[in-house]
């Protein structure tokens, strides 16, 4: 436990950890910010136009309809109308509908957490290796799975606060300015689940996140460890053997990229058509769900844990 | 070989046979340690001597754990090291070459944390701070330290805990000589206080001046090990100086009985005498009047640049690796063990 105290400190005593916890909170402030100047409550007029097209909306997707029904549209189109609905907030420009907005935001929210659970995670186990900090750690304590062990859990113990408090934060705030500058939009108890696993599925991403960008960190002993891995595998990988394999009309390339598992994952289901079968896509679509991006991810992260504990167990320390 | 007896005592730190070889990835290997053997005996200020490279602090970090040893047996407070020295991490006090804290933190804060690891209560970080001089620039970033300043730091670290044991490796480093002297006196404090010391310095002065035994380690080898009042005696050939009017002349009479003797410019160096006053009388007899009768005990410094053989020799260039290896070619070692010689 007075480990536990003590890593908990020097997180929070960390410049680092408190100039990436204002980032967060500021970019956060700038994009509710945003959002509140960029919409408005619908007047009179605009509810009343917006009715006139969602009549005009639905003649015409009854006439499509009725072509379908005949055999001459194409089986993606029709099935694609059948679950188009037309709306009254599609038709209210300039109005933030909670309903339909809010999952892009907790995209963006996720992806921001997650940056600053890596970066976070990176710097406190890199910097603590870099400048002797661990040594002096280790000369207390010396139990180096413990120690390094400590350190992880209280970091993503650490991490998940933040980035539950961040969510909930930032949904409310969505959520009062929808009250007050927009509409909430068709928010039922299907919506409120499949927002909640959206959510879920986030944490655990930063959460995973935070963990890989501290172990890698562990593995390389510094902070700048982390980041070349990402950068590196970004450009080399998701750029230049896409490419390579794109020239060479290999299938299937987007079950090699981690990005696609990434996609999946938070998603739930992506869906590709491999290039070659351009002109059969029934028959050379692909797709994967949450579920592939839960093994591939996991075991990325597993992987990386017990090499970075394995290694940290044996290696001599500066 | 050198055999010299003392009295039994409890041993806080044993080494054996203690072997590391670094390498590289590019196949490269150095072997730091070969066979390394220490015994420091509880209640000792024990000096931990060597050239640069020699193995000293490869040696103090493999015995704290941050070094994986490839052989060898380590005890620390009679448990085994590294396996067992989280049972006595709490009696153990240690700063390991050039103690690196992290920059932005405070002095104090950096205790209060390392206190709070180690289940050490806060009251005992300003009793250290104080200990060490820098009660008044606790509050102050690490990073704005002088580098005595975070030696300084580092021994309020070691001290926090109270050790039986403490473990410093260039305590001195960075310390201006206030700071030095400061230093001696702490390290007589705690010899005092019934605490152990094992401390590896350059500053051999030092060392003959704050320690009673001594271990000189050579290219990853003890060359010698026992009390410095001893090993400085094993050494004592037994030679003065003599300044003399003629002395040239006064040289030939002392040769004449049988002495070694070597002519310098204006004096001359005898050795082997047991009675000072034999030369008195001898060069007085014939009507020569000594102007200075010195007897040139040899020093810590000598003994170490002897022993190593890195003594700077005119017109060479001393190599790291030119220290002597202690071997079948070099017998130098000098152990000072109870009982039988080794």
């Amino acid at each position: 436990m007075n480990l536990v105290r003590a890593e908990l400190s020097r997180l929070l005593a960390r410049r680092f950890t408190q100039l990436m916890l204002i980032l967060l909170v500021g970019s956060f402030v700038v994009t509710i910010a945003t959002m509140v100047g960029s919409s408005h409550r619908p007047t009179a007029a605009e509810w009343e136009r917006a009715e006139i097209q969602v009549v005009q909306e639905e003649s015409r997707q009854e006439q499509m309809r009725e072509l379908c029904e005949s055999g001459q549209g194409t089986t993606d189109f029709c099935q694609t109308l059948s679950e188009r609905k037309p709306r009254l907030e599609d038709y209210l420009f300039g109005v933030f509908v909670f309903e339909r907005e809010i999952g892009n935001l907790v995209y963006f929210m996720v992806a921001f957490v997650a940056l600053f659970g890596f970066l976070v995670a990176a710097s406190f186990v890199g910097a603590e290796l870099n400048s002797g900090g661990m040594t002096n750690l280790l000369l207390w304590r010396p139990q180096r799975l413990t120690v390094l062990g400590t350190k992880l859990g209280t970091l993503l113990a650490s991490v998940l606060a933040v980035a539950v408090v961040a969510t909930v934060g930032y949904i409310a705030s969505f959520w009062v300015i929808a009250q007050v500058n927009g509409l909430p939009g068709d928010v039922d108890a299907e919506f409120w689940g499949d927002l909640a696993m959206l959510v879920v599925r986030g944490l655990l991403l930063v959460l995973g996140a935070a963990a890989l960008g501290f172990c890698l960190a562990t593995l390389g002993r510094h902070t700048a460890a982390a980041m070349g891995v990402v950068a590196g595998y970004a450009i080399v990988w998701e750029v230049g053997a896409r490419i390579v394999m794109e020239v060479v009309e290999a299938g299937r390339t987007e079950t090699y990229m981690l990005s696609t598992y990434l996609g999946a994952w938070m998603g739930g289901r992506v869906t590709f058509y491999d290039g070659p079968c351009i002109g059969s896509f029934e028959d050379c679509s692909y797709s994967l769900t949450w579920a592939h991006g839960l093994i591939v991810l996991t075991a990325l992260v597993a992987v990386v844990a017990v090499a970075a504990f394995a290694n940290f167990r044996r290696r001599d320390l500066a | 070989m050198l055999t010299v007896r003392f009295l039994a005592m409890s041993a806080v730190i044993e080494i054996d046979g203690l072997r590391k070889t670094f390498r590289t990835l590019r196949g490269g290997a150095r072997v730091a340690l070969d066979g390394f053997d220490m015994t420091v005996e509880a209640g000792q200020v024990h000096g931990f001597l060597g050239p640069n490279g020699s193995g000293k602090t490869t040696t103090l970090r493999a015995l704290l754990g941050l070094v994986h040893a490839d052989a060898g047996r380590m005890a620390v407070l009679g448990r085994q090291a590294p396996a067992e020295l989280p049972a006595v991490a709490g009696r153990v006090g240690a700063i390991v070459e050039s103690p690196q804290f992290f920059g932005n933190f405070t002095g104090r804060r950096t205790l209060r944390l390392l206190a709070t690891a180690g289940g050490v209560p806060h009251e005992r970080v300003e009793e250290v701070l104080d200990q060490v001089g820098l009660r008044d620039r606790g509050d102050e970033r690490v990073k704005g330290y002088s580098l005595g300043m975070k030696q300084r730091l580092a021994v309020a670290s070691a001290l926090l805990k109270q050790p039986e044991l403490l473990i410093l490796d260039e305590p001195a480093n960075g310390l201006d000589p206030a700071g030095i002297r400061e230093m001696r006196d702490l390290m007589r404090d705690l010899a005092a206080a019934n605490v152990t010391v094992l401390v590896s310095s350059h500053i051999l002065a030092e060392i003959q001046l704050i320690c009673d035994h001594v271990t000189i380690i050579s290219r990853g080898r003890r060359v010698l090990s026992g009390p410095v009042s001893e090993v400085l005696s094993g050494f004592d050939k037994g030679e003065y100086r003599v300044r003399v009017a003629e002395h040239e002349r006064a040289a030939e009479v002392i040769r004449g009985a049988g002495l070694p003797v070597t002519v310098h410019d204006d004096h001359f160096v005898v050795g082997d005498l047991a009675d000072p006053a034999w030369v008195s009388e001898t060069l007085g007899g014939q009507g020569m009047w000594i102007r200075e009768l010195t007897p040139l005990t040899p020093d810590l410094e000598s003994v170490f640049l002897q022993l190593t053989g890195t003594e700077p020799e005119p017109g060479t260039h001393k190599q790291v690796d030119d220290a002597v290896r202690p071997g079948a070619e070099h017998d130098l070692s000098v152990t000072v063990v109870e009982g039988e010689a080794k």
